[in-house]
């Protein structure tokens, strides 16, 4: 009813194109990530042209860096999901979910020698079990999860220290993981197109197909935006509300896993303190995720959003990286991650306001 | 206990219970627990985090939370250090400009929060980073070494001691009763809660909503910037992880105290509670020379704890 009101409202007054744009541009996440994206290019090229940039802002260089988008995104994917699932839906622990899960996969596949293969199963697994716990406190006692994940933060952090009394591994086999992070030339059209990073077949295209489908073309999907949106609701429908829930979890956890052996493979070594050193994965991971237009009351994200947010964000970081020296890039990061952040809540309220929502 | 019912809260009186077993329990099994230095060493550990606490105890009853303190803390720190390292400024100025910087902090938050109208933990989240991009500035790549002992009379050592009471803790304590009786007993405290039960209801009812909202930011801002003033008096080194990850800590305090992460329900006495008992337990595992990691094992144990007791009870309150 709303959308033939909108029409009907929209012919009377018949805007012009550039109208119609900017209503666009303000109140679809979508278009105004893609419209941030092409500038955010278009600037960093100019700047390169006048000679302000340290190294060139080239393809290759972008396909390279985006090996940092892949932990980024589909942490921002696991808070998509548990967001979604509403109810206060946070997770806070992937941080340390990702430490635990690490340092189980750098045991299996470092000390106790297992193949690749089922080690990252075992790390899949493990992050699944640290997930499930947190979905059982929160589907099935009814814990808030901002505190649930907050205490399982903690709780996980001092068991990744613990288990191998705060030492990383980094033994031969878990230093010949490299290649599944590093830029490879694709068969066939290689020559035509940038390098990019083996952890983006490997990881984020196959996460990132697998939840789309999940999510916008399943039933679990479909429960999920149902239970996020209306919790009672969604009860009466039929919809087994905790189990659906309880899954958001788990998906978050084994996400978590599967971003451990990412990590570990990148830095060629687990780290006990992989997702908790600094301010931990968990925070940038939510960021992404409300930047790609997750509504923190849950019910509302899209998939393609969070994803185009975290390529944004890598990007405009891969930037910044270029236009200083030094180690003053990193920190205008900090400054670029928290004005984007605001910026997007802020219109969003306002285009929620003025237009009635944004999808 | 005629004095105490009705003025403390179930969870109060089980913290109490748990932490006076726990001192029982550390004084019986080692002889270095129940000393001095032991127990005001860890007085002025817990100061700090029950400054910020009580603060966050207001945001979090009026239905907010400010995920910013610890970046906050951050910029206060570098800021205060600083003037009193290279500025030599006295004691008064210091506490007097980390107040200042504090409540510019926290006015920031909340008016970004009341008047941007967006949930609280997403600002928050983003002034977290942009509080950290600044204090960064001011470090500018290096530690802040050689802080002379100007506020030292707030901080651990011997100066900050009255009768090896840390003064932290004292100003800490003061500021609590202060709180606790405000909101237990004044209208605009009863507006605090009313605000987190129901804001629209609040507001109906004539409650200036937004005005207390930004308020509660504010004073969260200028307790950070008390908190600070504690670490600076602590040692001569501030580093740059100054300050990081104390968010969890403050909020970790905040939720084992009994305060409901909802809004509407909680006391500070509970928050000086609970940090008192995540501080005992950190003292506990250094005494016992157990691995330190344990600690937030621990904490992570008490949370989960503390909020099911919570849910359980309100059940029950619902079905009676």
């Amino acid at each position: 009813m709303n959308a033939v009101t909108t029409a009907a409202r929209a012919k009377d007054r018949a805007p012009g194109l550039g109208a119609r744009a900017l209503r666009a541009l303000v109140t679809q996440r979508l278009v105004l990530l893609v419209t941030l994206l092409v500038g955010l290019v278009v600037v960093m090229k100019l700047l390169e042209r006048g000679g302000y940039l340290v190294a060139s802002y080239s393809s290759d260089y972008l396909a390279a860096s985006l090996i940092d988008a892949v932990p980024l995104g589909l942490l921002g994917l696991g808070q998509l999901v548990v967001i979604v699932s509403g109810r206060g839906g946070i997770d806070l622990s992937v941080g340390s979910m990702v430490s635990v899960s690490g340092m189980l996969f750098g045991f299996a596949i470092g000390e106790w020698g297992w193949p690749l293969v089922p080690a990252v199963l075992f790390a899949l697994l493990s992050g699944g079990l640290l997930g499930a716990i947190n979905g059982f406190f929160v589907s099935a006692m009814g814990f808030p999860a901002l505190i649930t994940t907050l205490a399982t933060y903690y709780a996980y952090s001092s068991i990744a220290l613990v288990v191998n009394d705060s030492s990383p591994i980094s033994t031969g086999p878990i230093q010949d993981l490299t290649w599944l992070t590093r830029p490879v030339e694709l068969p066939m059209f290689g020559q035509y197109v940038p390098d990019f990073p083996m952890g983006i077949f490997l990881f984020a295209i196959p996460v990132i197909v697998l939840l789309w489908l999940n999510v916008t073309r399943g039933t679990y999907g479909r429960q999920l935006y149902a239970i996020g949106t209306n919790d009672t609701a969604g009860r009466f429908a039929g919809v087994p509300v905790g189990s659906v829930r309880f899954r958001a979890y788990l998906v978050s956890g084994m996400v978590s896993g599967l971003v451990a052996v990412v990590t570990v493979s990148q830095f060629a070594s687990a780290r006990p303190d992989a997702g908790t050193a600094g301010n931990g994965m968990a925070l940038p991971a939510i960021t992404i995720a409300v930047l790609g237009g997750v509504a923190i009351t849950g019910g509302v994200g899209r998939v393609v959003g969070v994803v185009v947010a975290a390529v944004l964000v890598v990007w405009l970081n891969a930037g910044i990286l270029l236009s200083f020296e030094g180690s003053e890039g990193s920190q205008y990061q900090l400054l670029a991650l928290g004005g984007v952040l605001i910026f997007a809540a802020i219109l969003n309220g306002v285009t929620t306001r003025r237009y009635g929502g944004t999808s | 206990m005629p004095l105490l019912s009705g003025r403390v809260t179930g969870q109060e009186l089980v913290l109490l219970g748990v932490i006076t077993l726990l001192w029982l329990a550390l004084g019986v099994s080692t002889d270095t627990f129940i000393q001095a230095g032991t127990l005001s060493n860890l007085a002025y550990n817990v100061a700090p985090i029950a400054l910020v606490g009580i603060g966050m105890t207001v945001v979090i009853v009026c239905g907010g939370i400010d995920v910013s303190v610890g970046s906050a803390v951050t910029v206060v720190t570098v800021i205060v250090a600083k003037l009193v390292r290279d500025q030599g400024v006295s004691l008064p100025v210091a506490v007097v400009v980390a107040v200042g910087v504090g409540a510019l902090l926290g006015l920031v938050n909340g008016v970004l929060i009341s008047v941007g109208r967006v949930h609280a933990i997403i600002i928050t989240f983003g002034t977290l980073n942009v509080f950290r991009f600044v204090a960064l500035r001011i470090f500018d790549s290096e530690q802040v070494a050689g802080v002379p002992g100007t506020l030292a009379v707030l901080g651990g050592g011997q100066t900050g001691e009255t009768l090896h009471v840390p003064h932290a803790f004292v100003v800490m304590l003061l500021l609590a009763g202060a709180m606790w009786w405000y909101m237990r007993n004044t209208a605009g405290g009863r507006h605090l809660y009313a605000m987190g039960g129901d804001r629209l209801a609040a507001r109906l009812a004539g409650v200036k909503v937004q005005r207390r909202e930004v308020l509660a930011y504010v004073l969260t801002g200028v307790l950070v910037g008390l908190a600070s003033c504690v670490v600076i008096g602590g040692g001569g080194l501030i580093g740059q992880n100054v300050g990081v990850g104390l968010e969890l800590q403050v909020i970790a305090a905040v939720v084992i105290g009994g305060t409901s992460i909802m809004g509407g329900r909680g006391t500070v006495l509970g928050t000086v509670l609970g940090a008192l008992l995540v501080g005992t337990v950190a003292s506990g595992v250094t005494i016992l020379h157990w691995p330190s990691q344990l600690t937030s094992l621990f904490v992570g144990v008490f949370i989960l704890v503390a909020v099911g007791t919570d849910v359980v009870r309100e059940r029950s309150r619902r079905r009676a």
